[in-house]
């Protein structure tokens, strides 16, 4: 039986997986993203200074991931020396930015896979919100419309929390997480000048300058995500493992684990990383190689050559090719599948004992949750993974506050060469990200991006080879073939942005 | 702007595309409590889009998103948030656009790719067979952001799939329809939703010469900027990180009809021009179009 997910909703852009079930399981999976733009031939023969920009608008969900990357590359090919505060102004939009980005997966993106909106009838406190929603749940389910109380109903048939109270105390948290996804998100503001889309992101730095008064506001405003992180996401998320332990089982990914690594401890290029970058193949770590990632597309409706590195990347759309399924492109690692994201940036770091607050925070819920670390590939595992980064991100960019020079400028002088180029690498909340930049007359000759949800929404590669996402859901029991509640919860626990991917 | 006559000839108009006689009667009271079932369903669909305005929807303060969602509009369906997804989601959206469900208006964000209609598939159909369909159902269509109202950043030159806004694609399909334009990229949450509730409780706002609310729009960035003083008294940033006005490093306030400086952004915490980045005109019709008009303008080649 072949059954479409698609539009698989609670994600970024468009997403189709084509299931094939057979007795119940998922016989095969191929994920499809439906929508294309072409940014990186846009970007040929720009101003160079337009790429932090114009590719921030590859993604409005983690645009700050964007300029830090396209601003990496092009220190790198102008030979950029960074101040320190340019540095730490680039760590504290975009740690913020993470922030904001694990608290809207978990609470919009994921928490209806899980929680029972509807138990908000049964509530009997005064609280504003919540007696708000009751009310207008109430009157829409009794006005006789064709889809009452939606966006939250209709939904997919399958089990959810039972429990009244944790229901509502959940329902109560998602309301609350919108309110501390704006904190988080003027914090970044602050500094960046707004969001989405922060406009004051340059190579080298920032142009507003870190006085005193903008420190503690970003200070203030993040102190309130953390104690939220401590005291409602992670106990939240702990609550929803507790009722469906089986998710520490379901939705593995069949091949390693990639991080590029985040948020540089300095200004030099080779600065150590809060999360360190390699390579994950069973227990083993390897530096990560830029030049060997290649980009398939036997699969993908392009007729440019299929197979190419990224500095010799090529873009020629062909909508209709035969076999082709999916805009995406199949980015393969020393020709082999990876999984990029929460879960690889974690234990991409575990493995290499780099960051002992990681290491502790696995070691604490791995115990808690009667799991080893390897279970973090997992659908329970990537929600545990973020909650992760979550916490030691909050802290760092706290502490990052106070290495700043408060008044001294936080931007370099920027000269462009007539030829250059430059790799621009580091992790967005889903996962390794890499821009590439090459300079030719003052202008750009060539921009590439692989972005988190082109590895991990993959097609097959060339071999035939699945996708982590792919690979992730083969294999998988569903109750209810049709709907499939199990896949689209395999599917939410790579947070996969398709605009991202494509782009 | 418009002078009064020429406003006058496009709102009779616009109120015949519109459809005005099926919105809910103005309300009298401004705070008079709307009837929820008076209210018609939002249908949000995404084009070419980076959902950028989305999110930028959910940073709403005053009122919060939630109240826009329960007490001013009904959101019968958006990819990000609705718990449907799948078949029952395409059931959903087809249900609204035949006119089976009621009385709705299209939000659209993002463009559409009219040379590569395949470049841009929600389930089994093309974008633009959805807004075709959905241009005889319709009650009002508000083209949210710069690539829903002209194409943005997907438009720009060199561009492959021929992207376009959402007034220019119905006018390429011989559809009367008007579209009220949102422009920003991304928006700001005041402008949408705003004019929704204004479309819900008055009807349809006042719209400058390019269909946008002129509440938001009717002046440039530059008019109400705060360092228009330092304009005016030739006080200019030289170099990137400088106080004073940021005309002579690119600044495209001067073009821009928006209302950024002054509403600010993100709660009116920060805007671009207060953290000493130029305005790229992100609000503007032409945004990012040409590839020899770049962002900044400053002495930098080395």
């Amino acid at each position: 039986m072949k059954i479409d997910l698609g539009p698989v909703t609670r994600l970024e852009g468009h997403l189709n997986v084509k299931t094939t079930i057979s007795d119940n399981v998922v016989e095969d999976a191929q994920c499809v993203g439906e929508m294309f733009r072409g940014f990186e031939v846009i970007l040929r023969g720009r101003d160079p200074l337009d790429a932090q920009q114009v590719t921030q608008r590859i993604c409005g969900v983690c645009p700050y991931a964007h300029a830090i990357a396209s601003s990496y590359a092009q220190e790198k090919a102008y030979n950029l020396a960074v101040p320190a505060n340019g540095r730490i102004l680039h760590n504290l939009i975009q740690g913020a930015n993470h922030l904001y980005d694990y608290l809207l997966h978990f609470y919009q993106l994921s928490a209806l896979d899980f929680v029972d909106v509807t138990a908000v009838l049964q509530y009997k406190g005064a609280d504003h919100d919540l007696v708000k929603v009751r009310e207008w749940v109430k009157a829409e389910l009794a006005s006789g419309k064709t889809y009452p109380a939606a966006p939250f109903l209709p939904r997919l048939s399958g089990k959810y929390v039972d429990d009244a109270e944790v229901n509502i105390g959940a329902l109560k948290h998602y309301l609350e997480a919108m309110e501390l996804q704006k904190k988080a998100n003027r914090a970044s503001a602050v500094f960046g000048g707004k969001f989405p889309h922060a406009t004051a992101i340059f190579p080298g730095g920032c142009s507003q300058t870190p006085e005193l008064d903008l420190i503690v506001t970003y200070q203030a405003l993040i102190e309130e995500v953390r104690d939220f992180i401590h005291q409602k996401y992670i106990p939240d998320l702990v609550t929803v493992a507790k009722v469906f332990p089986e998710y520490w089982h379901i939705g593995q990914s069949k091949g390693g684990f990639m991080s590029f690594g985040l948020l540089p401890l300095g200004p030099q290029p080779d600065s150590k990383q809060l999360f360190a970058p390699g390579i994950l193949s069973g227990a083993n770590v390897s530096p990560v190689d830029f030049g060997a990632i290649t980009e398939d597309v036997k699969y993908a409706r392009y007729s440019s050559p299929t197979g190419l590195t990224v500095r010799a990347g090529e873009l020629v759309p062909d909508p209709n090719k035969a076999a082709a399924y999916s805009w995406v492109k199949a980015p393969r690692y020393n020709g082999q599948m990876v999984e990029v994201g929460a879960a690889a940036r974690v234990l991409v770091d575990y493995h290499q004992g780099n960051n002992p607050q990681v290491k502790k925070l696995v070691d604490h819920f791995a115990t808690l949750a009667g799991i080893t670390p390897d279970k973090l590939n997992s659908v329970l595992g990537r929600h545990l993974s973020r909650a992760i980064c979550a916490a030691v991100i909050a802290d760092f960019v706290l502490e990052e506050c106070e290495r700043i020079e408060p008044g001294k400028p936080a931007g370099a002088e920027i000269r462009i060469p007539a030829t250059g180029e430059g790799y621009g690498a580091t992790e967005a909340s889903r996962g390794a990200l890499l821009h590439y930049i090459r300079l030719q007359d003052h202008k750009v000759e060539k921009y590439e991006c692989v972005v988190p949800t082109t590895w991990n929404c993959s097609p097959r590669d060339d071999k035939g080879n699945p996708g982590a996402l792919e690979s992730a859901l083969i294999g998988t029991r569903v109750e209810n073939p049709d709907e499939q509640i199990e896949s689209v919860r395999i599917v939410h626990s790579f947070d996969p942005c398709l605009a991202c991917a494509v782009h | 702007m418009l002078d009064r006559r020429e406003f006058v000839k496009l709102a009779a108009v616009l109120s015949s595309a519109f459809s005005v006689g099926v919105l809910p009667e103005p309300v009298a009271a401004a705070l008079k409590k709307i009837d929820p079932r008076s209210i018609p369903k939002l249908l949000y669909l995404q084009g070419q889009s980076c959902t950028g305005c989305s999110i930028s929807l959910l940073q709403a303060e005053s009122s919060s998103a939630l109240t826009m969602i329960t007490d001013f509009s009904q959101l019968a369906f958006h990819a990000d948030l609705s718990a449907t997804s799948g078949k029952q989601a395409i059931e959903l959206i087809d249900k609204f656009v035949s006119g089976q469900a009621g009385e709705y208006v299209l939000a659209l964000e993002g463009a559409i790719p009219e040379a590569m209609p395949e470049a841009c598939v929600i389930g089994h159909k093309t974008l633009a067979a959805y807004l075709e369909e959905a241009a005889a159902t319709m009650s009002a269509a508000v083209a949210i952001g710069t690539c829903a109202c002209d194409g943005g950043i997907p438009a720009a030159e060199g561009n492959q799939t021929g992207a376009i806004g959402l007034q220019e694609f119905y006018r390429k399909h011989n559809i009367a329809k008007t579209v009220v334009n949102i422009r920003g990229c991304s928006v700001h949450p005041d402008w949408v939703w705003q004019t929704i509730v204004h479309l819900v409780k008055i009807g349809l706002p006042e719209l400058t010469e390019g269909g946008s609310p002129s509440r938001f729009y009717g002046r440039t960035v530059h008019e109400t900027c705060p360092r228009y003083h330092d304009f005016q008294q030739e006080m200019f940033a030289e170099k990137l990180g400088d106080k004073g006005c940021l005309f002579k490093l690119g600044c495209l306030g001067p073009q821009t009809h928006a209302d950024c400086s002054s509403r600010w952004w993100n709660g009116g915490q920060t805007w671009c021009i207060d953290a000493n980045a130029p305005c790229i005109g992100c609000a503007s019709p032409l945004f990012a179009r040409k590839k020899n008009m770049p962002f900044y303008r400053t002495n930098r080649q080395g």
